[in-house]
């Protein structure tokens, strides 16, 4: 057992994860079909685009709680100037307009986070009371785009970006992939990367070694709310309207899940795989339990029940080195 | 004769095993209340250990400890203490947020009778003691507003508020300046003279003579011996520690003459220090005395960028700027070992490997691909060429010993490729073998052509490194002064008078 330790303690989280599957496919028939497991991947893809950049923003020792409300916030905008770019006779082509105001959604996510950067950095104003403000704010402003009404003016074809299929693969699963090779590799293989790690494991000596710990905070938070206004713009694809009821409470969720993968809200410890992991492990979850017919409120409990439990493994995981 | 009944402390084969190693091989001593008894021994020789067992903290795997000649056991140190053993750690242990008076009755405050806290008999108790000690500090105070050795003198105070037969003080002095550590000696010896068994642990040579009636010696665990403060010269104690003589001290070569590499002209920030200016020559060691609170850190931090200041530029490398960041510094060629090595020099819970790299990653254009093979052997290189001792480099630096990590925080700044190393305090904390090390190195840079300011409470070290040194009153420069014709008294008698 205790030579098994060091092997096994690494990987704690990939092999339930493999066990869970392996039972699933015992009991749930249509569990291991590529249909099924495409499926899983596309409705983790959404929250798991926003979980890559919130490991950054945890790993360097911040959090980001207005994503969920980036996310219809981002749709509703999107909605918005589609329509009133592309109205007939007075705009732009339908297909110009659609582009953009999705790069238009992008860069007010962009700056929304590099807001709460400035507020830390500036004023020193946590990132939990920033975004918790913006969660609010940016709820609200959805509601006032769209007035409560959501808007429909996507062309059919739209519906490729959150809905469609590229060689087989959901094109969303798509975007998540390459979303997870690059902040993988950002993490991993970038000087910038150390020094988030560095920022969060100790702001001051950071700072003291010469990184920016500014531009680092602001860069993190940033990049999670671009990646929010993107997952906004791949669910009012999947949608075809721009709703500011969607995606509510998804910051919890997406802040389960990177936990979930091991990174430590102390920040200065996590890694993008650990997420990538918690997100299938979430997902595989659900997609098992409607497999299984488990009731809709008992899914919620056990869901519940599951965060708690690996995040206890992490917990004995560490302890144990 | 009518004096106070004297204690007295005594361990009987003392033995401390964990997994795989003997902390502590069968200590037997006994010191009487009376004598203060300084005790010694490198990192690792068992004296925090032995401090751990004699505190309660741990508990001895055999072996017996005996206090007034009664046997005690204890299994925490709220036990140790009651039975009359108190320990000030190193660690400043106050909470910040509470007064002086809280912090020194923590969990005992006086009580009225219906069980509310009596503040005022709570205030004068405490203002009681403090006077006692010879501290005029406001009681209501905020611990977090004191400095440094205020705080470490009102832990003293907490201690002998449990009225202790013994009292053990690990490196009390390690964050006092020459003033204050006198002002401990004072109180030290007046307690001394009350019975209480005074147990002090010590990095410092000097204070043994200052303070000590006697030296014991720990080696590997065991016990060396113990020997009288007057016999305890420099070499007889370093012999008793490292098995052999090691080290002399060398006197300080003379000053390289010849081109300044940064001059500082006007350098104010009001509350700290006032129209600084001084010049570094190539390959330099520039001492800074000074008394704590003269604004030796203040400045250091200043002259890197690292805190605001108001006025004052640096000319460096043909440059005349401004610091206003770490980070603008670092491109000029100054390099900064903070004074609090563990929270501000390195990032505890990341690697060895990464700290060596740490100042390496900013611009992020400096390395847009960095990969761990990389940075592995570019930090193999300095651990081999500086002797850090480590198991691995990919381990957590918080691993490494006191003077690991300071040469962990040196080649973090050697890997930037410096031409000025400002460096607080640099031997704070670490043994004299580590000690020999850090002066080594900063040597070694000298004959390179890179120079150093490096600020120190231990005069005598400025003494021994430095060619020149600046003497900082009130934060402002008072004078100067060069090693080779002048005494550490004559330093001593600048910096105080």
């Amino acid at each position: 057992m205790t030579r098994l330790r060091p092997l096994l303690g690494s990987a704690v989280l990939e092999i339930v994860l493999v066990a869970l599957c392996l039972f699933l496919a015992a009991v749930a028939p249509n569990f291991l079909t590529a249909e099924n497991l495409l499926n899983v991947l596309r409705n983790v893809s959404m929250q798991g685009l926003i979980a890559l950049g919130m490991t950054l923003v945890i790993i360097a020792g911040e959090i980001d709680l207005s994503v969920g409300s980036m996310v219809a916030f981002s749709g509703c905008l999107t909605a918005w100037l589609t329509g009133a770019l592309g109205t007939p006779g007075a705009g732009l082509p339908v297909p110009l307009a659609v582009g953009a105001a999705i790069l238009l959604s992008l860069a007010a996510g962009c700056l929304s986070g590099s807001l709460a950067g400035l507020l830390r950095n500036r004023f020193g104003v946590p990132s939990f009371i920033s975004t918790l403000a913006l969660l609010t704010a940016l709820s609200g402003a959805a509601e006032l785009i769209t007035n409560g009404f959501p808007l429909t003016p996507f062309p059919g074809w739209y519906n490729f970006i959150g809905g469609g299929y590229l060689l087989g693969i959901p094109f969303p699963a798509l975007l998540f992939v390459i979303a997870f090779a690059g902040t993988h590799m950002l993490m991993n293989y970038t000087a910038f990367g150390r020094a988030v790690y560095a920022v969060g494991g100790n702001a001051e000596a950071a700072r003291l070694s010469a990184i920016n710990i500014r531009t680092v905070r602001t860069a993190v938070l940033a990049l999670t709310a671009t990646l929010a206004a993107a997952s906004g713009v791949m669910q009012s694809s999947e949608i075809m309207s721009g709703t500011a009821t969607t995606a509510k409470g998804w910051e919890l969720d997406v802040i389960a899940a990177v936990i979930i993968g091991g990174t430590s809200l102390a920040g200065g410890v996590g890694r993008v795989w650990g997420t990538m992991v918690g997100v299938v492990f979430l997902g595989v979850i659900m997609n098992g339990m409607t497999l299984l017919n488990v009731n809709e409120y008992w899914q919620h409990v056990v869901r519940g029940g599951l965060i708690l439990l690996a995040v206890l493994i992490n917990r004995m995981e560490r302890r144990g080195r | 004769m009518m004096n106070a009944p004297l204690h007295a402390l005594e361990t009987v084969a003392l033995r401390k095993e964990y997994p795989g190693t003997v902390a502590l091989r069968d200590v037997s001593l006994r010191c009487e209340g009376g004598e203060i008894r300084a005790l010694l021994g490198k990192n690792g020789a068992g004296k925090s250990t032995l401090v751990r067992l004699l505190g309660g903290a741990v508990e001895p795997t055999s072996g017996a400890i005996l206090v007034d000649g009664n046997r005690v056991r204890f299994r925490s140190p709220r036990e140790a203490i009651r039975k009359g053993i108190v320990t000030v750690h190193q660690e400043l242990s106050l909470i910040p947020g509470l007064t002086v008076a809280e912090n020194i009755f923590l969990g005992r405050l006086p009580r009225r009778r219906a069980g509310l806290i009596d503040w005022r008999a709570a205030c004068s108790m405490a203002e009681a003691l403090l006077e006692e000690l010879g501290l005029a500090l406001d009681v209501r105070a905020p611990a977090g507003r004191l400095g440094v050795a205020q705080q470490q003198m009102i832990e003293i105070a907490k201690a002998m508020s449990h009225a202790p037969s013994v009292l053990m003080l690990d490196e009390p002095t390690s964050a006092l300046a020459h003033r204050e550590a006198d002002r401990l000696f004072t109180l030290l010896k007046r307690l001394a003279a009350k019975g209480v068994v005074l147990l002090y642990i010590t990095h410092r040579l000097e204070e043994i003579h200052r303070i000590a009636d006697a030296v014991t010696v720990l080696r590997n665990g065991a016990l060396v011996g113990t020997i009288p403060a007057g016999e305890a010269n420099p070499a007889a104690i370093v012999g008793m520690m490292f098995g052999e003589a090691v080290g002399k001290e060398r006197p300080p070569e003379p000053p390289p003459s010849g081109t300044p590499v940064m001059e500082v002209r006007g350098f104010t920030r009001k509350k700290s220090y006032s129209d600084i200016s001084f010049t570094l020559h190539r390959g330099e060691v520039l001492g800074i005395a000074g008394v704590l609170g003269a604004g030796r850190t203040e400045l250091l931090r200043g002259l890197f960028g690292a805190d605001p200041h108001e006025a004052g530029l640096v000319t460096i490398g043909g440059k005349t700027v401004f610091p206003s960041s770490p980070s603008q510094m670092k491109k000029l060629g100054v390099a900064l070992a903070p004074e609090d090595r563990k929270a501000e020099g390195l990032i505890q819970i990341l690697s060895t490997r990464v700290n060596i790299n740490l100042a390496d990653f900013w611009p992020p254009s400096l390395h847009w691909i960095t990969t761990a093979r990389r940075e592995r052997e570019v930090a193999t290189r300095y651990v081999r060429g500086m002797d850090i001792a480590v198991q691995s480099v990919d381990s957590p630096v918080s691993d490494l010993s006191g003077g690991n990590q300071q040469k962990v925080v040196i080649a973090k700044w050697l890997n930037t490729g410096p031409c000025v190393l400002l460096l607080d305090e640099p031997t704070r904390g670490i043994d004299i073998q580590a000690k020999r090390q850090v002066f080594d190195i900063v040597r070694e840079l000298s004959s390179r052509g890179i120079s150093s300011i490096v600020v120190s409470s231990e005069l005598e070290e400025l003494m021994e490194i430095c060619h020149r040194i600046l003497i900082l009153k009130k934060g402002k420069l008072a004078g100067e002064l060069l090693p080779h014709d002048a005494t550490l008294e004559n330093l001593i008698g600048i910096c105080m008078e």
